[in-house]
């Protein structure tokens, strides 16, 4: 549940702590006269405990960072990335096997991104006080020696322009979203689901069933946003339904919330594979495995994110609701104009870290035989050039790095716009 | 209840229950309370209540703490529901009936003690979502109108911030233009000044002066006894639950009737 970097390998966990150590360094600025060495002098070695401590701790950083370098650069063998099989983590298996059109894919996956622009884009607040040094250079430069290394993997300039490509759509997308005029911005909400529909078309070429074919990488991707696009609406669905005077939706919900959550998602999952068949008429067209994941995973997640929604509607105080109902406002407009833009504000700490945990639950389809990122794993280590010869650290450090950057891409951003969301309203 | 109950049945009472007759204003009835009681679960805020205010009146509600004043306006734009008796306003008969209900909260602004303002919107999109959402106004109108109330009320400079970047008094102006952009016939106020800073009172007490010199009907709850003296058409007591005096300030300061009430002055005053 914890949204921890669980799988962060400790050469990027050392860089982000690197970066965040510097910037948070020197916080008393005294004047311009003032060398860099007073400042290391009154911070690491101002007394003799100070200086001991300084000594030891810094012995172990460099250690670990020797260690790690050493891995990284000297000893690893990263050839069970690069040599071949990095289509696979991506896609699977041989991107030619997969019936994947290649331009569609990544028009697919530019219209994604600038979908995410726009987003980030609209919520940008010029009034809003800058981000702290620090912050800036952790959320920039984690992610960015994450994408390096992965890069670092690849032997044709190809991805790396399509990467930078990626870059270019999500600052374009984001000066877009800036600059979207009033009557467009209104229903912009409207316009980035249809991108994202529209996202989803041109990765799937059209033909949903094609999902099917998916894994690594893009399937632990279109899993978890799906995931995350449909598990959201219905848990905010299902915290209201718990909440309301209505007869049966009461309990309907509180029914579906404390089944699912009493459930462990692993067996959802294997239920889904083997026992949703038997809802249907023998000759109905049954939805394919991945998507009967999906459905799964959406009715976990949503049970959660109907409870992190439960907590942020109690945090709303009563006499917002009441001020509300004084103006003589209908009940559903206190809901959508009222509660629900505080209560998801206060939500979104949990939220995100909801989602995460959905993005490294993705890692589960391993277990009902699906080759998402880390099931692919085990497909590169059984190939004859890799088969037990030690290559499992390598691998996982790649998959792990690539989780890593999600995650901690995903949190930031959540933070940047938990700031942005509470500017003058406290 | 307590020991000066006995007291309603004597004559005496009954006049001062006939007081209760309209001072202030047109004299027409705009809000009629008829035998209302309140209980929350067994516990009985409110007991057969009898309020009639006019038109154009100010009526001033004072009491100790727990004396049900609160209850009484909140059940008066059914905040809360009363338990026994009618309540009208303008004419409507408060009933359970939820369209009935808005079109009484429709002509009852309401000020509440801790402002109650929505912090994710701007001053004059707090001023403005009733109007749009309840009266339909387009939004050019609705801003325009916002935009008037907050000179009236003196803080037209704010309209564009968050709640939480004005003043105490700042935002409990903003919360009265906000109830009057309804275009309400009659302002609810709780304790409009109790939760300001000293200094922050005189603001809103004396927006609350021009809109009754504007000639809006107001019930207003306050310990200001200076605003009851100045503003107030007719002056309510309440104890226990009940109105126990309600007469004209002179009445009120200088020759009140009733024990409670004489207890009450000399703890206050
Ligand atoms: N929701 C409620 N549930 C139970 N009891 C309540 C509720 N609201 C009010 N009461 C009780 O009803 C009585 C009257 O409350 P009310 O808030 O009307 O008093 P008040 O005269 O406004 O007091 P104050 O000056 O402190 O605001 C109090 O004893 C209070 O405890
Ligand atoms: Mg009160």
């Amino acid at each position: 549940m914890a949204p921890d970097g669980q799988a962060a390998p400790p050469g990027i966990a050392g860089g982000g702590e690197l970066g965040t150590a510097i910037a948070a360094e020197p916080p008393p600025r005294r004047g311009a006269g003032q060398g860099i060495g007073t400042i290391f002098r009154d911070n690491l070695f101002k007394d003799a405990k100070n200086s001991i401590l300084t000594l030891i701790f810094g012995g172990v950083i460099l250690f670990v960072l020797f260690k790690t370098f050493n891995y990284v650069f000297i000893t690893a063998r990263w050839e069970v990335i690069y040599n071949g099989p990095l289509e696979f983590y991506m896609v699977g298996k041989d991107f030619g096997r997969t019936g994947i059109s290649f331009e569609m894919l990544w028009a697919g996956i530019y219209t994604a991104v600038l979908a995410m622009g726009i987003g980030s884009g609209l919520g940008y607040d010029p009034e809003a006080p800058p981000m702290r040094r620090g912050a800036r250079m952790a959320m920039i430069g984690g992610p960015l020696v994450g994408i390096v290394f992965i890069l670092s993997m690849t032997r044709t300039i190809t991805p790396t322009l399509v990467t930078l490509g990626v870059a270019v759509a999500m600052v374009v997308g984001n000066r877009i979203g800036r600059r979207l005029p009033q009557p467009i911005r209104r229903r912009s909400g409207w316009i980035l689901l249809a991108m994202t529909a529209l996202a989803f078309g041109l990765i799937t070429d059209f033909t949903p069933s094609n999902i099917d074919d998916f894994g690594g990488l893009l399937l632990t991707i279109v899993v978890a946003f799906a995931g995350i696009a449909l598990s959201f609406p219905i848990g905010v669905i299902m915290a209201l339904a718990r909440r309301s005077t209505f007869p049966l939706i009461r309990p309907l919900a509180v029914g579906y919330i404390e089944l699912v959550r009493g459930v462990p998602l692993i067996s959802l999952l294997f239920m889904g594979q083997f026992a949703i068949g038997f809802l249907f008429p023998p000759d109905a067209n049954i939805p394919g495995p991945i998507f009967r994941a999906i459905i799964m995973i959406t009715l976990f997640s949503g049970a959660y994110v109907a409870e992190v929604v439960r907590g942020g509607l109690q945090s709303v105080p009563a006499g917002q609701i009441e001020a509300g109902k004084a103006l003589g406002l209908s009940p559903f407009t206190i809901t959508r104009q009222i509660v629900l833009p505080q209560a998801l504000r206060n939500s979104i700490p949990a939220l995100i870290g909801q989602f995460i945990s959905l993005l490294k639950d993705v890692s589960l389809l391993v277990i009902i035989g699906l080759q998402e990122m880390l099931g692919v794993v085990d497909v590169v280590l059984a190939r004859r050039e890799f088969v037990n010869q030690g290559y499992v650290p390598e691998a996982y450090a790649f998959v792990g790095t690539i989780y890593w950057t999600l995650c901690f891409s995903m949190s930031r951003a959540a933070q940047r716009l938990e700031t942005r969301l509470g500017v003058g309203t406290r | 209840m307590s020991d000066q109950s006995p007291d309603n049945e004597t004559p005496a009472s009954t006049s001062l229950t006939n007081a209760a007759t309209i001072a202030g204003g047109t004299g027409e009835p705009i809000i009629t309370v008829q035998g209302v009681d309140k209980f929350f679960g067994d516990f009985q805020a409110l007991s057969n209540v009898d309020l009639v205010v006019g038109k154009q009146e100010v009526l001033v509600v004072i009491g100790p703490s727990g004396s049900g004043k609160s209850t009484l306006i909140r059940c008066v734009n059914h905040l809360e529901e009363h338990t026994n008796g009618t309540i009208i306003v303008d004419g409507v008969e408060l009933t359970k009936d939820i369209r009935n209900i808005q079109e009484i909260r429709r002509e009852c602004g309401m000020v509440f003690q801790s402002f109650n303002l929505f912090p994710h919107m701007t001053v004059l999109d707090n001023i403005t979502l009733g109007p749009r959402r309840v009266r339909k106004k387009p939004k050019v109108e609705a801003e325009a109108a916002g935009m008037e109330l907050l000179e009236l009320v003196k803080i037209p400079e704010q309209a564009k911030k968050h709640p939480g970047q004005l003043s105490g008094g700042q935002q409990q102006r903003v919360a009265i233009a906000r109830a009057l952009a309804m275009e309400p016939k009659v302002m609810l106020f709780d304790e409009p000044t109790s939760a300001l800073d000293p200094e922050m009172v005189k603001e809103v007490l004396d927006a609350m002066q021009d809109l009754a010199e504007s000639g809006m009907t107001m019930i207003v709850v306050t310990h200001e006894m200076g605003f009851a003296r100045a503003v107030a058409d007719r002056v309510a007591f309440m104890a226990d639950g009940e109105i126990v005096e309600v007469g004209t300030p002179e009445h009120f300061f200088t020759n009140p009737q009733e024990e409670r009430t004489k207890l009450f002055l000399s703890q206050i005053l």
